[in-house]
């Protein structure tokens, strides 16, 4: 179908159509007209006759009243003259034909045709077919006068037939059939004049229609005629503009722009809630891109605007403690490998923060820099001198003993001159290392086994007074070592009570051993004892070092240690204050920490019964 | 080699682990005195001259390495062998104390009484041996 109607355009096909409906529309009117006119022609062929017909009988009828009969031959002769009277004859009652127009018919008898009969008003007759195939219309008219029926009058009238009609018509038909004939082709010649621009404009659309759509659009412009032809050269100039100024091209790259953009923005995104700090700089080493993490890092007033172009080293380190740090970190690293380092800046909070920074060079076609990648390692380096901690204490706590055990028992195995007594007390002194060892493993494993809740306090009905003698028993010798005066301030009706005793004496042996450790000598330690109905309290109040405000919060926390020195020089595994706040935490208790730097330290404990 | 006219300082809050060390060393010969802390043992070290000290490093009031200092300023003891013993995980700096503070040998617990009075004889030859080739 569309191939096939490819050939014809759209316009010239309105034109044939417009040319085929005038066509049978005109056939339609001939056909009308044609008919129409063979009607009209028939009956006044018909009312003519019987014009005729009705004069010559009246003229006849007067003339039977003067003269009789004799003058019917002249009558009808004169009106063959004068009215062109046809075919037109007397018929007596007789049936002899007494006058006729035709001559040599006049004394014959007439002949009675059979056909169709036809009547008008008083006016028989019939309507038969000739012998050449012609119809004849055959009226007849009683003659009368003075009631007097003396005969009847004859005429006859050949029918129009269809070829007579035609040939009546064909005098006019040039003008009817060749004016709206000429008005047709007028009409079409016109209609294909105005949609000649549209026939260029379909033929050039339908062309671009069968390109690839990759084939560049050439639309070509037309002969400026009409309204039609100047909005298409419009647009097709406004389209070559478009191509010659590169807007296409200004446009796909719009395009590519913007999925990038799209792109970028996706991992910008990514960047920006990277929990490292990641900073781009720029040749000069100034800001070009920082994420979240940077702004919190650099000061939480900075907003990613104002960091933008801000010189991001100096930035960097300008608030580190250490000089010597700040030139020696990247001003020796050359520009173009990549630097990976640990520096100590000030935090906002005013705290040391420890951060791992790393350098590359990003080098591409528009601009040298650096991209910076910052990480919070804190949290990590103090895990990590926790853990330091840890281990120098422990190793310390393993060795000293392990040392006398070894020292000892390779004395004893080398030395041949020992006298027994001393090998006795050489023994007795491995005996007790071995025991400090297995109670430091021991507390280890029991403070682990209390975190991870393997273990738990076994609750005995116990006499307090009997809990007290123990712990002071432990206690009273470090107190006397150091000339510390210790004041005990037992209640004085003891309670029985239900903890788990072993537990508790270790608890109030390590706060007060913590107490004598870090009081110097001559100083003083209380313990203060309330029991009553449902809880047990108690208060271990020194005069020693005390404990910093940043400090106190972590003295609790396994193995830290105090970075005070007076703390460092003492032995300690770290592990002591920890078992104790598991040990009340596990009877139900808890225990507190008040501290002034210098004054002393109070521990309270509450622990139901 | 006559040691008896040797006098050594052993110095170590660790009291049995002096003990043992001085037990070894007067088996030895030596004629020994022990101290239980830095402070004890300088004010020892001033009182009388040694000729060797053998001291411990971590000790409350005045560490090993701060005796070692105040012993080194000191002209009667710039020359004088110092053996430091250490419990904690310094092994790697030992190199670096030896050089800085003249430190002869050092020993980490847990050690062998019988390598220290070896090394304290050695040490002690080595000494006296210096001023002749002088």
């Amino acid at each position: 179908m569309f191939r096939s109607s490819s050939n014809l355009g759209f316009p010239r096909k309105i034109v044939a159509y417009y040319l085929l409906f005038c066509l049978i529309a005109v056939s339609w009117l001939a056909m009308g007209m044609l008919m129409t006119a063979h009607k009209v022609l028939d009956s006044r062929a018909t009312s003519a006759c019987l014009a005729r017909l009705g004069k010559t009988a009246a003229a006849l009828e007067l003339e039977y009243l003067r003269n009789g009969p004799n003058d019917f031959q002249k009558i009808l002769q004169s009106s063959q003259w004068t009215n062109g009277l046809q075919n037109c004859s007397v018929v007596s009652l007789e049936g002899t034909v007494l006058a006729s127009t035709d001559v040599n018919v006049v004394g014959q008898s007439a002949i009675d045709h059979k056909g169709q009969q036809l009547r008008w008003g008083n006016v028989s007759g019939i309507q038969y077919q000739e012998d050449q195939g012609q119809t004849i219309s055959e009226y007849r008219v009683p003659l009368i006068a003075h009631e007097d029926h003396f005969g009847s009058l004859r005429i006859s009238v050949q029918q129009l037939n269809s070829w007579s009609t035609l040939a009546e018509i064909a005098r006019v038909a040039p003008a009817v059939i060749l004016v709206p004939l000429g008005l047709i082709v007028a009409g079409g010649v016109l209609l294909a004049r105005l949609t000649s621009p549209l026939a260029q404009v379909d033929s050039q659309l339908r062309h671009i229609a069968l390109q690839r759509p990759t084939v560049d659009l050439i639309l070509q412009p037309l002969p400026a005629k009409d309204a039609i032809s100047i909005g298409w050269n419009r647009l097709v100039n406004a389209l070559n503009q478009d191509h010659s100024s590169g807007t296409a091209d200004a446009l796909s790259s719009r395009l590519a722009e913007a999925v990038a953009a799209r792109e970028q923005n996706g991992m910008q995104d990514i960047l920006h809630n990277f929990p490292d700090g990641i900073a781009v700089t720029d040749g000069e080493g100034r800001i070009t891109f920082a994420n979240r993490a940077i702004e919190a890092l650099l000061g939480s007033e900075t907003t990613d605007e104002e960091l933008a172009g801000i010189e991001f080293e100096g930035q960097l380190i300008n608030k580190s403690s250490s000089e010597a740090l700040r030139d020696s970190v990247f001003e020796g690293a050359a520009v173009l490998c990549p630097v990976v380092t640990e520096i100590e800046r000030l935090g906002d909070g005013g705290g040391q923060r420890t951060l791992r920074v790393a350098r590359l060079p990003m080098e591409n076609e528009n601009q040298s820099g650096h991209v910076w990648s910052v990480r919070d390692i804190t949290q990590q380096k103090l895990t990590e001198k926790v853990r330091d901690q840890f281990i120098d204490a422990a190793t310390h706590e393993l060795r000293t003993p392990l040392s006398n055990i070894k020292a000892y028992a390779e004395t004893l195995v080398t030395c041949e001159e020992i006298e027994v007594e001393q090998q006795k007390k050489f023994c007795n002194i491995i005996n007790s290392e071995v025991t400090r060892l297995a109670r430091f493993v021991d507390d280890l494993l029991c403070i682990s086994s209390m975190e991870t809740g393997s273990i738990g306090i076994q609750r005995q009905r116990t006499i307090s007074s009997r809990l007290f003698e123990e712990v002071l028993a432990k206690v009273q010798p470090l107190m006397k070592q150091k000339s510390i005066d210790f004041d005990v301030q037992l209640p004085e009706k003891m309670e029985d009570i239900q903890v788990d005793k072993d537990k508790i004496v270790a608890v109030l042996v390590n706060l007060l051993g913590n107490a004598a450790k870090y009081t110097p000598a001559k100083g003083r330690v209380s313990l203060r004892v309330n029991i009553d109905e449902e809880q047990l309290q108690f208060a271990v109040v020194d005069t020693g070092v005390g404990i910093s405000a940043e400090e106190i919060t972590k003295v609790f926390d396994k193995f830290f240690r105090s970075d005070d020195p007076r703390v460092q020089e003492e032995v300690g595994t770290g592990l002591g204050l920890s078992l104790a706040r598991e040990v009340i935490r596990m009877h139900g208790g808890e225990i507190t920490v008040e501290s002034q730097i210098d004054q002393g330290t109070t521990f309270m404990a509450t622990i139901p019964i | 080699m006559d040691t008896k006219a040797k006098r050594a300082l052993i110095v170590d809050d660790n009291v049995a682990l002096a003990r043992v060390t001085q037990f070894a060393l007067d088996k030895a010969g030596f004629e020994t005195e022990t101290a239980f802390n830095g402070r004890l043992a300088l004010k020892a070290a001033l009182e009388t001259q040694f000729d060797i000290v053998i001291t411990d490093q971590q000790m409350p009031e005045m560490t090993g390495i701060e005796l070692c200092q105040a012993l080194r300023s000191r002209p009667e003891y710039s020359d004088c062998p110092i053996i430091l013993l250490t419990a904690k995980g310094l092994e790697l700096e030992l190199p670096r104390l030896r050089k800085e503070l003249g430190i002869d040998a050092t020993f980490a617990k847990p050690f062998s009484p019988s390598a220290i009075v070896k090394t304290c004889e050695e040490l002690l030859v080595a000494t006296a041996q210096e001023p002749e080739c002088v």
